[in-house]
């Protein structure tokens, strides 16, 4: 599995690539930030880690072109600057997690192989299910064919429902699918998961029925 | 003592200036006064001349004669003060007043129109008399015409009338000095104004001097502004060489790491968890400058509105849910719009990642964050629904201050940043019990940022050590 690691420090780039390779992955080594850009464009990457401060071109435009490019891999924002605002910049512009300098390289690696694991899906057929379009694949989701940023939770929780089209699933069934527990107090948070996800992807997208649950509208 | 106080300075030159100008007018005032009523006993006196001169005749022996002699009985009263005297050269004749007395003879009595004067006269007294030669008809030579009057009681007519002046015109330098005193007061105002929203922009380089100000002041609030420009640009460009000063030796220490890898892997493995040891030492006060110069950027640096805060956390939950912690958990989110937080956005995040963060830590499926307005008070509640703190261990949080980063290890709330901008920006922190089962943590702001807020902020602070 090839990964791209971006850094130009010439101590911490050898040495994360040298912990991934250990780790089991390919890794090429870019360190200014136009030849990761051309890198990531033309080469096939499981995921990129990218560190913001690079010579040539920042980590954030590489990021930026990337994802206008339709270059989908995952991306591990390595950065000295691992303020909340720039998390949010980095995670905006379309990044997937963001570790911050120093850093534990055991901690590093194990978000590398969980971001690859998360990704890892390929392509499959499509579940459709009243407005909503599941990959269950790619762990994506379109609404009237528009692509929405879900939680990984929100997607399972969608998931849940288009896989029992046509019936209500109360809430502590679905808290007991979500978090293996069903207590009262799991069940409110799962109208809290629905208030927010409602929020995303409209409000007659679920439907609830007092005493019965929630199921996808139209299913 | 004048020199150091403008309005001084103003109310002493408008007294000197006025007391000046009151004495030039009482002095004015008394000397026309006094021509006023010299020229109506002038006028007296030579009405009375005139009657005489109309009876006016010389005598074969060449004396003068008045046929005619005015009413006035003090003509005919020793010494009553109103005389009338006819000279030629050959004798003289004049009213019973005079007795065995004379009105002197001047040099220059030779006019032939009515002239006043003021000279000694008979009985010791000062007099006002008015004199002119007539020649009457058949006469050889002109007769002196004299008619006098004792000066005396113009004298005293003229004193009464300046103590009255004089109390007058003490009384209205009395209020023209009030109605001074309240001009400057007025005129002051507006830097008295200026001087109140300057104490403002002491504490807070991110605030301006407010339009508004009379056109005389506005060039100096504009200068004013412009300085605060100035320094905040300082202060931000001192906070940004810190910050990039920090940040610069975060890859080193990355780099230190990873040759202390080496180190380990390569067997010297007491050296290397030596090293480990100091470099967490160092990232660790590196981490604690950086929150300190956020927090001293966050002083009053701005206010952050509800749909504002509600974006910040969005995002925030928007990362969160992409990492391991909180990719399981379900966030609930509820601010009312009227929410608004004497905190920059910037900052906010900063404050809010940091908790959210730590709540996804520890949760078990949920963290809410709430917002709520209560009296003057602006609060955000981060909760989860995790083991919580514990009473023992709140208390002991509280006790201390509510620094949360001296909490010690073992609750996970090594969270500098957040007391840091919250004591940055006169806030307090509460730690509770959710009734989701897990920690409160409960942020609380007063919102009517007057001049009482600090007294009233350190209260707060005193209460949220003492409860």
């Amino acid at each position: 599995m090839r990964v791209l690691v971006v850094e130009d420090d010439p101590v911490v780039g050898p040495d994360l690539a040298q912990a991934l390779r250990e780790a089991g992955f390919a890794v090429d080594l870019s360190i200014d930030g136009e030849d990761a850009w051309y890198r990531g464009d033309v080469e096939d990457y499981a995921l990129a880690v990218l560190d913001l401060g690079l010579p040539k071109l920042d980590g954030l435009s590489v990021l930026k072109r990337w994802r206008s490019e339709g270059r989908s891999f995952p991306v591990l924002i390595l950065s000295a600057r691992s303020d909340w605002t720039e998390k949010v910049e980095g995670i905006q512009a379309g990044a997937d997690d963001y570790v911050g300098k120093p850093f534990a390289m055991g901690e590093l690696v194990a978000r590398v192989r969980g971001l690859v694991r998360r990704a890892a899906g390929h392509a499959s057929p499509l579940l459709a299910v009243g407005r909503v379009t599941l990959d269950t694949g790619r762990m994506t989701a379109t609404v009237d064919d528009r692509p929405m940023r879900l939680s990984p939770l929100e997607y399972r929780f969608l998931d849940l429902l288009a896989h029992r089209p046509g019936r209500f699933l109360c809430a502590s069934e679905i808290a007991e699918h979500l978090h293996g527990t069903d207590d009262a107090a799991d069940a409110n948070a799962i109208e809290a998961l629905v208030l927010r996800l409602r929020r995303k992807v409209g409000p007659d997208v679920i439907e609830s029925r007092r005493g019965f649950g929630y199921m996808i509208a139209g299913s | 003592m004048i020199r150091d106080s403008l309005r001084l300075r103003l109310l002493a030159a408008a007294a000197v200036a006025i007391f000046v100008a009151l004495v030039m007018a009482g002095t004015g005032m008394s000397w026309f006064f006094e021509r006023h009523i010299e020229q109506r006993e002038a006028d007296a006196l030579i009405r009375d001349g005139k009657l005489i001169a109309g009876g006016l005749r010389v005598d074969a022996a060449g004396r003068p004669v008045a046929d005619v002699q005015p009413g006035d009985d003090r003509y005919g009263e020793a010494g009553s003060g109103l005389y009338w005297q006819l000279t030629t050269s050959k004798g003289s004749a004049h009213s019973d007043s005079l007795w065995d007395q004379n009105l002197p003879l001047q040099p220059g009595s030779d006019r032939e129109d009515w002239r006043a004067r003021h000279l000694p006269g008979p009985f010791g007294k000062s007099l006002l008399m008015v004199e002119r030669r007539i020649l009457p008809e058949q006469a050889a030579e002109p007769v002196l015409v004299q008619l006098a009057t004792d000066d005396g009681p113009l004298h005293a007519a003229r004193r009464e009338f300046n103590r009255e002046t004089a109390l007058s015109l003490g009384l209205l330098w009395l209020f023209l000095l009030i109605a001074a005193y309240v001009q400057v007061t007025l005129g002051l105002r507006p830097l008295t104004t200026v001087r109140r929203q300057i104490a403002t922009l002491r504490g807070n380089p991110a605030a301006r001097l407010p339009g508004g100000h009379p056109r005389e002041i506005a060039p100096l609030a504009e200068a004013i502004n412009a300085l605060a420009e100035a320094r905040e640009a300082d202060l931000g460009r001192a906070r940004k060489r810190a910050g990039d000063l920090a940040h610069s030796l975060k890859t080193p220490l990355a780099a230190l790491a990873a040759q202390n890898r080496r180190a380990r892997e390569a067997g010297a493995v007491e050296a290397a968890d030596g090293q480990d040891r100091a470099l967490a030492a160092m990232r660790a006060a590196l981490e604690t400058e950086l929150a300190r110069s956020r927090a001293a950027a966050a002083r009053d640096a701005g206010h952050s509105l509800a749909a504002d805060i509600e974006t910040q956390i969005e995002n925030i939950i928007a990362v969160i849910e992409r990492t391991e912690l909180g990719e399981r958990l379900i966030f609930d989110v509820h601010m009312p719009d009227e929410l608004h937080v004497p905190v920059a956005s910037e900052d906010l995040t900063e404050l809010l990642g940091a908790l959210i963060e730590n709540a996804a830590r520890h949760a078990r499926v949920r963290v809410r964050v709430r917002g709520g307005m209560a009296e003057e008070e602006s609060q955000l509640w981060i909760e989860d629904d995790g083991p919580g703190l514990g009473r023992e261990s709140s208390e002991a949080v509280m006790a201390r201050g509510s620094r949360l980063d001296e909490a010690g290890p073992g609750h996970g709330l090594g969270l500098a940043i957040v007391s840091d901008l919250m004591q940055a920006t006169d806030g307090t922190i509460a730690l509770g019990r959710s009734e989701l089962g897990g920690l409160e943590v409960r942020l609380a702001w007063l919102v009517e940022r007057s001049p009482a807020a600090p007294r009233k902020s350190a209260f707060l602070r005193w209460m949220t050590r003492h409860r």
